[in-house]
């Protein structure tokens, strides 16, 4: 399920989380705006109020002389208070209509006229910026300008200090705000992340619907399609489960008739020559019945890998009995000698797949084994894992052969008689339906074959309810 | 004897009648449940082989419904499906044996002839099998017109082995059919008494041991 992310990979995380973020920015900015200068302001009136209550003060010292020339009468320590400031310089300028200075620092400006009396400005002296405030009075010498400044540091001192305060809380803000988005998107992305999870973890067999109880509306939509999507497959497979059961029937049947007439014509012809040619369609009939056995088997066997078959309780001893109980005639006629070695084993599984593959197993070691070799059919449990096993005495596979024996169509290079080739490939598939790994070592004494299917170490041990073909088959119909 | 062929497939159908008919069988064939129960009802058979895959009413209803009426003639029953499951079904509805198609004829032979010594044991106490006839009543048995001479012990695993003909007979239900006579016995003795009858059988009939499993009594076919 997992695809490793692309550069420009989609996310919606990611795309949340750019799209908060600047608008979240913007507002905070405006915040910070907004607090400096509600912040500012009163400070500067405040300033501004001293530098005008200075140049009042200044104003009360001015006096007329006798011929109305105003003279500014401010004794040195009141001028000493007026400039008296630890951080700004202060400075005062008293001038009349024309301009021209009565008294104080001759060059400084004045704040231009404007709707209030007195007037404020910012300005420059003496290469400093400064804030001036100009009062204007009407007095019998005429117009006075008297104008105080002073220099901005306690103002740009506090304003340095309300700006980098301001910006401090409000970068903190954002911090907490991004941080409140990044858990936000990823609680409430969560369903989404349940879901992937959900899909993630099922096998790819797994074909039942996703639950939708507890998934968020807004991908429930994507979630129905996906169960119509399953069902659809899974419907599709078990039409093609049905169809397969049914082949296989309906191809079983005609080829059973048919091998059972010839069988009866063999028996009857009494023309050596036409028996001779009856006995050969006999064969092919026998061989083409084996093979579509075979390659329905195999055809069935990946549609139950496909899908996941109900898996039931198999009793592997039930299996050996049946198997070995089919093959006695067959042996016999092979010279060989069958033999079974049962101790309880329980796996689950598919039943008749299982049969087959060890059949398969029991057919390839009495084909492959002169007369007089052994053949046994076992099943048990070794440290946990159930197994079976068929072990011969007959010609054995060439080790670098093992692996390549399972596929289909492979024969082994010493592999005697006609055989499809696909007796293995069964077994492998079935194998592998059921978890369970193949070793094909050489047999006991060094000689011949040994093929184990070992299954998984079952977590908790099932019961085998153990029915032995053998001996109670016949129980209830017997009357001794 | 007579024996019904209940099988859809004619070419089937056909073979087994002829088969049966070569085995010296008077030997029916009909192609569905409701005709099988005419011939039932009209006359009496011995044996009846029965496709698991009939149309309309299957194999398995009509085996179901025959017991169900009381009818107790053998049943062998015929199946193209797979599996190990249909055979206990088969055998837990009533049938009394269960052969998967494709079978080979002189298996099916066997079996009939089986199912039928199993049934008649009961009411015709003289049976065949091979070149050794058995009269159950007397508890006497002649190997090629020989009298056999055997044990009561020896007498009970023969007729055990003969009983279930065509299957293999594990060695503790050969053991529980002499253990009436001595509680205390070794699983081993089997063995002894199996190995004592293979000399006195002689041609007659062929005991096999089939490694881990138990014996299997096989009628020795001239080849």
């Amino acid at each position: 399920m997992k695809s490793p992310p692309s550069e420009r990979a989609r996310s919606i995380r990611r795309r949340l989380f750019a799209l908060l973020l600047v608008p979240s920015v913007l507002v905070l900015a405006a915040g910070t705006l907004s607090d400096y200068f509600t912040a500012v302001t009163p400070f500067r009136e405040a300033y501004d109020q001293s530098l005008i209550d200075g140049a009042l003060a200044v104003a009360a010292n001015v006096r007329m002389d006798a011929n109305n020339k105003a003279t500014l009468t401010l004794p040195p320590e009141a001028v000493a208070i007026l400039r008296a400031d630890s951080s700004d310089a202060i400075y005062y300028r008293v001038s009349d209509s024309t301009g021209a200075l009565i008294a104080g620092d001759a060059d400084l400006p004045e704040a231009p006229r404007s709707g209030t009396n007195p007037s404020r400005a910012d300005a420059r002296y003496l290469d400093e910026p400064i804030r001036v405030v100009s009062y204007r009075t009407y007095t019998n010498a005429g117009l006075l300008t008297i104008s105080v400044a002073e220099t901005t540091h306690k103002r740009d001192d506090v304003r340095t200090h309300i700006l980098s305060s301001s910006l401090a809380v409000d970068f903190m803000e954002l911090g907490l705000v991004l941080a409140l988005i990044g858990v936000g998107a990823r609680l409430a992305l969560s369903p989404l992340r349940e879901v992937q999870e959900q899909i993630g973890q099922r096998s790819a067999r797994d074909l039942a619907p996703l639950p939708l109880d507890r998934v968020p509306v807004e991908i429930r939509s994507i979630v129905e399609t996906l169960n119509r999507l399953f069902n659809t497959v899974s419907e599709s497979a078990s039409a093609q489960r049905r169809f397969l059961e049914s082949a296989a029937h309906q191809l079983r049947t005609p080829l059973t008739g048919i091998q059972a007439q010839l069988e009866l014509l063999v028996a009857d012809e009494a023309d050596h020559s036409k028996q001779q040619r009856l006995t050969f369609i006999l064969d092919a009939a026998r061989r083409l019945t084996h093979t579509t056995q075979q390659l329905l088997t195999l055809a069935r066997s990946d549609e139950a890998a496909n899908l996941r078959w109900d898996l039931a309780d198999v009793s592997l001893p039930l299996i050996v009995e049946n198997i070995v109980a089919d093959r006695v005639a067959a042996a016999d006629r092979a010279g060989v000698d069958l033999g079974a070695e049962i101790y309880p084993a329980c796996v689950k599984g598919v039943g008749w797949l299982l049969n087959e593959a060890v059949g398969n197993l029991a057919n390839n070691a009495i084909a492959h084994s002169p007369a007089g070799a052994q053949v046994t059919v076992r099943c048990g449990v070794q440290r946990g894992a159930p197994f079976v096993e068929v072990t011969d005495s007959g010609v054995g596979i060439p080790a670098e052969e093992r692996d390549r024996v399972l596929e289909r169509f492979v024969r082994g290079s010493n592999a005697r008689g006609a055989g499809s080739g696909l007796g293995l490939a069964i077994v492998s598939e079935v194998a592998q339906l059921h978890g369970a790994t193949i070793d094909i070592a050489t047999g006991p004494d060094g000689k011949g074959t040994s093929v184990r299917l070992r299954f998984p170490v079952l977590s908790a041990p099932l019961q085998p309810a153990y029915a032995s073909i053998a001996s109670t088959s016949f129980a209830d119909a017997q009357r001794l | 004897m007579r024996a019904l062929v209940v099988e859809d497939d004619p070419l089937v159908g056909d073979a087994v009648r002829r088969a049966l008919t070569a085995g010296g069988y008077a030997a029916d064939h009909v192609v569905s449940a409701e005709a099988a129960k005419s011939a039932l009802h009209a006359e009496n058979f011995d044996l009846l082989i029965v496709d698991v895959g009939l149309p309309k009413e299957d194999g398995m209803q009509f085996v179901r419904g025959l017991r169900a009426r009381g009818k107790i003639v053998p049943v062998l029953m015929l199946t193209a499906r797979d599996g190990l499951s249909d055979r206990v079904t088969a055998l837990d509805l009533g049938a009394d044996d269960y052969l998967t198609k494709p079978f080979q004829v002189p298996e099916l032979l066997a079996r009939c002839r089986a199912l039928i010594r199993r049934a008649n044991s009961v009411a015709n106490p003289l049976i065949t099998f091979g070149g050794l006839q058995f009269d159950l009543a007397r508890k006497e048995a002649t190997a090629n017109g020989q009298k056999l001479d055997v044990t009561h012990r020896e007498w009970s695993i023969l007729e055990c082995l003969v009983l279930n003909a065509g299957h293999i007979v594990s060695k503790e239900k050969l053991l529980s059919s002499i253990a009436s006579f001595d509680d205390d016995i070794s699983p081993n003795a089997v063995e002894v008494y199996v190995s004592r009858l293979r000399t006195k059988l002689g041609q007659a009939a062929l005991i096999r041991a089939v490694r881990g499993m138990g014996y299997r009594i096989d009628e020795i076919t001239a080849k």
